[in-house]
């Protein structure tokens, strides 16, 4: 019966640690992913101001309806 | 003409007769259960990559017992326990299926070939959607994986066998494969055997639990597709190449599981067609028919005799249903957290059997709505199940089996 309840106690310590790291992997994932996206905009946003427009304006350009 | 005599002319008959009554029942049982896997997995009942093989192995191993000495019998198919270096060379000289075994099954090898294989025909890209969401289900999933351990103690099994059969809640088969390999090695023929017997009948048997506790207009709640972003290869390497960095850094012990996996996803994200037909065909189909093949042939008629099977056939069951209610659990949270706009059956998709079960959820979801598309959603969350599935085995074997410092 100790032996069972030293099991419960395992159980117990690795799901949470195991919750613990699969959580924080799903955040660092997360903010890879918005990082990776500020970095775009930024560069789409320098790359638009070299070109002498805004983002915006380049992001929004009408497109050929032909 | 030297005399004959006809058991001596046919000793797998031979054999059978002269061997205790109960090894030569369970020879019988095994043949008959071989030609059924092959019956069923040709018919698509159960998964034909695996069955089909493992029948034949089965049906053939257990046929073709022979004399190999005046007293000894035995198969010329593989000595599982042959050991030293001696033994080794005279079996693989033997034993036609002994290399395969001893340089690709004993070692773990077979199971991150199968990874390779998985990595290079996965989408990481789904579980970039929502990935916070996908692993509260991913973690809920993982309920079989927990509560069996325990279980398993409590009926009488050491803790590295216990961990091994409740590693089959991951239904994760390589995981499984490995784990048990790690853990219980004396074991790890009827918990691989019992982990894809019953990972075969996940299609069958999860759709009824889904019908069961989640009421159909649930089961009809249609995901935003807008909210799905496109997200680059490059994207998808950075995240694979620091995931997988940062995973084998923490269990090494899993590290060849990990690193297996992520080869194959940034492969296929960096476009090396080449490489990606490789991983994704030859290797995965001619690992997963060896696989199967061998697993057959280890089903020896001492294997069923081993008292300890009915317990692992029992626990096996208990892990997967534990496990598939725990996903809907999760389904559930996550429906609740997101103000009731996430389609609770992508839960199911939680237990790591990828894509099957993330089949089952879309099925499904589309029986319920026609219009139901959760499929993005639900290979999110199965990808989700590999990464905490392989985190689980690589906490328990760090902690079972690894010497401390």
């Amino acid at each position: 019966m100790e032996s069972f309840w030293g099991a419960v106690k395992l159980m117990l310590f690795v799901y949470a640690l195991a919750a613990a790291i699969s959580l924080i992997t799903a955040w660092m994932i997360k903010y890879i992913f918005v990082v990776i996206r500020m970095q775009k905009s930024h560069a789409e946003a320098s790359k638009s101001a070299k070109a002498g427009t805004s983002p915006t304006q380049g992001g929004a350009a009408p497109k050929s309806t032909a | 003409m030297p005399e004959i005599h006809f058991l001596h002319l046919f000793q797998g008959i031979a054999t059978m007769v002269a061997s205790d009554p109960l090894i030569a029942a369970a020879r019988v049982l095994l043949i008959a259960l071989g030609i059924a896997f092959v019956y069923l997995g040709a018919k698509g009942t159960l998964e034909p990559l695996i069955m089909i093989p493992m029948g034949i192995g089965m049906a053939s191993v257990n046929a073709g017992v022979l004399y190999l000495s005046a007293k000894n019998m035995g198969t010329i198919f593989i000595d599982p326990i042959a050991s030293g270096p001696d033994k080794l060379f005279d079996v693989l000289q033997i034993n036609f299926l002994q290399p395969i075994y001893t340089f690709t099954f004993s070692n773990g090898l077979i199971a991150c070939l199968v990874f390779m294989g998985i990595g290079a025909i996965s989408d990481i890209g789904y579980m970039l959607i929502a990935p916070v969401r996908c692993m509260i289900i991913a973690i809920t999933a993982e309920l079989g994986t927990m509560l069996t351990f325990p279980i398993a103690v409590g009926l009488g099994l050491h803790y590295n066998e216990a961990a091994a059969i409740a590693v089959v809640g991951t239904a994760d088969a390589p995981m499984v494969l490995y784990a048990s390999l790690l853990l219980a090695r004396d074991l790890f023929v009827p918990i691989t055997i019992v982990a894809y017997l019953y990972l075969s009948l996940t299609y069958g048997g999860y759709p009824y639990l889904v019908r069961l506790l989640i009421p159909k207009e649930l089961r009809g709640i249609k995901m935003d597709q807008k909210t799905i972003p496109n997200i680059s290869a490059g994207e998808k390497i950075t995240f694979s190449i620091i995931t997988g960095t940062v995973l084998c850094l923490l269990f090494p012990v899993a590290a060849p599981l990990f690193m297996s996996f992520f080869v194959g996803v940034i492969v296929r994200e960096a476009g090396v067609k080449q490489y990606v037909d490789f991983l994704g065909g030859t290797v995965l189909y001619g690992s997963t028919f060896f696989l199967g093949l061998l697993l057959g042939v280890l089903f020896e008629a001492d294997t069923i005799l081993n008292p300890k099977v009915i317990l692992l056939l029992f626990l096996g069951m208990l892990a997967l249903l534990l496990s598939g209610i725990g996903g809907i659990i999760g389904g559930y949270i996550v429906y609740w957290i997101s103000g009731r706009t996430f389609n609770p059956v992508i839960g199911i998709a939680g237990v790591s059997c990828v894509p099957t079960t993330a089949k089952v959820a879309q099925k499904e979801a589309h029986a319920a709505n026609k219009f139901a598309m959760i499929l993005p959603w639900a290979m999110g969350a199965c990808v989700s199940g590999v990464i905490s599935s392989a985190i689980i085995v690589g906490i328990y074997v760090t902690l079972l089996q690894v010497p401390s410092p």
